[in-house]
């Protein structure tokens, strides 16, 4: 009878809800505080990496993962649950995308890969929801925004001006994906997901919110969101503050250094990299 | 002559030339020697500037350039955004390889211009995936020989769209006059940034 | 020797297919009708391996039946090629293969004209305006080149059936029974009379 029926626990309640879904968020939300902030030209996500004893070796332990070259997530709730996405997320940028078009999928793409797993987790039978919210920040090839705004302003050729119009009314008609450059989803235990400017998820998201929404301005350099993610991350953090205990992720200009070689013409390195703790030190010190 | 590349017969040719490409094809539907239609088009549109040629077994050319058709337009849905040649060219590939061990009997073509940076880009492959990247050309069906031919023989770089045009339809009309299982008029596109113009060559219909 | 005929003109589809049912060198029966309809504008002829061929046509038939009754409207003879293409080339790659050639004659309503379809066990399929299959490809298509025209009256079309099944008549070394004549128009379908009587000698 078990391995031949197995219902889903996921079921609504009378009145419409699916309690799971909201344990599920309970989870995240006494989860460890995590955030990310976009900036014009790169993301920042940040999170407090606790230890419950001094005894544990801090590079071992890792919240941030790296998906693709330009993709990279972290989150608030079940570490094991976590873990599960980082793998099911790299197989899937692979299987669903790189193998068939030898390129990595967009931010979007990928998101929505990762939010159909989590979803099926909240209607399969024999399965839970998974404990987690997830920050995912990536980075696009496209029409980057401020090419997108320059364009009318310039009073170039006649020629180039109009495919510029086109091209410019075709982004319109199809919901700006064109659009290339930085995002920042925000994955939640119901498979729904959100673009953010900035936001916060776990424990202190709500004030940690409020605080983003008191500091965020348009047009935001990386290094300033750098700044504001640890001053957000201060306001709410537990324990002491060093390169050990922050972990910071940031989608930035190409880092050619991690491409482990050099000559190769057009070979471009990572967007999505890790801070050393020597780096986020640096940060620090200059709070 | 009861190879499955050979049973329809027809021809399909690409060229690059300046800030352009052009991609053409014959009309002939075959069996064996016999011309059963000459209005059975090989090339493709998947994308305002990216195009495909099949050539090979009649059959698969129609199933795989379907298949193509759902692929891409389930691209554009879930990315709403078109298939750059490049993206679409190794969704070709990877799909052929697909069926390494029962392949799919056609020689594709693919040709376009990248829609962000006008790139012309066209390539060719083999029927289980390999890409042939080109600058010059690329050439595909029974007719292939003698395409080599006169595309060697015709083609020059950075050809201005018009003469492109002329090169392209007279180095295909001229191959197909010279195979017995293509010909019997042909379809010219030629591909420019925001500009497809395509063109039917009559032909010799004899 | 079987014989599947198609010619289009400016308002109709004709389909003619041999009346001859043969195993080896006899023939069996002498009115056997090798066409199905498919809708009420879209006639499918059909000739191979025994067997295959009527089992294919029915299997189409009751799928093109089924869709009518479910949509309360008929495919296009277009929709309907590309669906019996598509079963034919699902056949041809599983483990054994209908072997059917198929004529498709159809009058699509909308666009008010006749369309014929040629397609091959191969499942290649092309939209042509007069078609063959089996050796009747060899001797008709030639009369056809020669006589066709797109817009040819329906009598017109006759005289042309007539010319193509003398000289089958002339030309195939076994006797095909005649033809059943099946006309495909605006009305629908209807059979047509054709008197297959009449001698024909060789030169």
């Amino acid at each position: 009878m078990a391995d031949r029926y197995s219902f889903s626990l996921t079921t609504f309640s009378p009145s419409g809800k699916l309690v799971q879904i909201e344990y599920a968020l309970n989870a995240v939300n006494q989860g460890v505080t995590s955030l990310g902030i976009k900036a014009a030209n790169g993301i920042v996500l940040a999170t407090e990496k606790k230890s419950s004893t001094p005894l544990i070796d801090p590079a071992s332990s890792s919240k941030i993962s790296l998906i693709t070259p330009n993709i990279g997530m972290v989150y608030s709730g079940m570490g094991p649950d976590y873990r599960v996405l980082v793998d099911k997320a790299r197989k899937v940028s692979h299987t669903g995308y790189k193998r068939i078009y030898n390129e990595y999928p967009p931010t979007r793409i990928l998101v929505q890969d990762v939010a159909r797993v989590m979803q099926e987790a909240t209607q399969s039978g024999g399965v839970r929801p998974y404990g987690v919210s997830l920050l995912i920040a990536g980075y696009d090839e496209g029409i980057e925004p401020e090419q997108q705004n320059a364009k009318p302003a310039g009073a170039e050729e006649t020629a180039v001006d109009d495919s510029a119009e086109d091209r410019k009314k075709t982004t319109g008609k199809t919901g700006g994906i064109l659009k290339g450059g930085p995002s920042l989803y925000q994955v939640d235990p119901s498979g729904s997901y959100f673009p953010w400017k900035a936001t916060a998820i776990g424990k202190s998201a709500t004030s940690a919110k409020t605080f983003l929404e008191k500091r965020y301005t348009e047009g935001l350099e990386l290094e300033d969101a750098v700044h504001i993610a640890l001053l957000t991350l201060k306001e709410t953090i537990e324990g002491e503050m060093n390169g050990e205990t922050v972990e910071i992720g940031i989608v930035g200009p190409p880092a050619n250094h991690l491409l482990g070689y050099e000559g190769v013409e057009g070979a471009q390195g990572p967007r999505f990299r890790k801070l050393s703790p020597q780096e986020i030190e640096d940060y620090l010190t200059n709070l | 002559m009861s190879s499955p590349f050979s049973i329809n017969g027809g021809a399909c040719v690409a060229m690059r030339g300046k800030n352009c490409v052009a991609i053409a094809c014959d009309l002939r539907l075959g069996l064996q020697s016999l011309t059963v239609s000459n209005n059975f088009p090989k090339i493709f549109q998947y994308s305002p500037t990216a195009f495909l040629g099949l050539t090979g077994l009649a059959t698969d050319v129609s199933t795989v350039s379907e298949l193509f058709r759902y692929k891409v337009n389930m691209y554009r849905l879930r990315e709403e955004r078109d298939i750059a040649p490049k993206t679409f060219a190794q969704l070709v590939s990877s799909s052929l390889y697909e069926r390494r061990f029962g392949p799919w009997f056609v020689s594709p073509v693919v040709a376009g211009i990248d829609g962000k940076s006008g790139a012309p880009f066209i390539c060719g492959f083999d029927s289980i995936g390999c890409i042939d990247y080109a600058a010059d050309f690329i050439v595909s069906g029974t007719a292939s020989d003698q395409l080599f031919g006169t595309c060697e023989g015709l083609w020059e770089p950075d050809l201005e769209p018009d003469d492109l045009f002329e090169t392209i339809s007279q180095a295909l009309l001229n191959a197909v006059d010279r195979d017995a299982l293509s010909g019997w008029g042909a379809h010219v596109y030629i591909i420019e940034k925001d500009k497809v113009t395509k063109r039917l060559l009559k032909g010799r219909q004899d | 020797m079987e014989v599947l005929l198609g010619i289009t003109g400016k308002d109709f589809c004709i389909v003619a297919a041999s009346k001859a049912a043969m195993r080896g060198a006899s023939i069996l029966k002498a009115n056997d009708d090798k066409t199905r309809t498919l809708n009420k504008n879209t006639l499918m002829a059909f000739s191979g391996e025994p067997g295959d061929t009527v089992q294919f046509a029915e299997y189409i038939q009751a799928n093109i039946q089924l869709y009518s009754m479910r949509n309360s409207s008929d495919l296009s003879p277009f929709e309907v090629s590309s669906f019996v293409r598509a079963e034919l080339a699902k056949s041809l790659r599983s483990r054994s293969p209908y072997t059917v050639n198929l004529l498709l004659g159809g009058y699509d309503s909308i666009k008010q004209k006749p369309e014929l379809y040629w397609i091959d066990y191969l499942a290649s399929s092309a939209p042509v305006p007069y078609a063959a299959h089996g050796y009747a490809q060899y001797y008709c298509l030639s009369i056809l080149d020669k006589h066709h025209h797109p817009d040819i009256s329906f009598e017109q079309g006759m005289k042309i059936l007539r010319m193509c099944t003398d000289e089958l008549k002339r030309r195939l070394p076994i006797d095909f029974k005649g033809v059943n004549v099946k006309i495909i128009d605006k009305d629908g379908i209807r059979e047509e009379p054709y008197s297959d009587d009449k001698q024909v000698y060789a030169p």
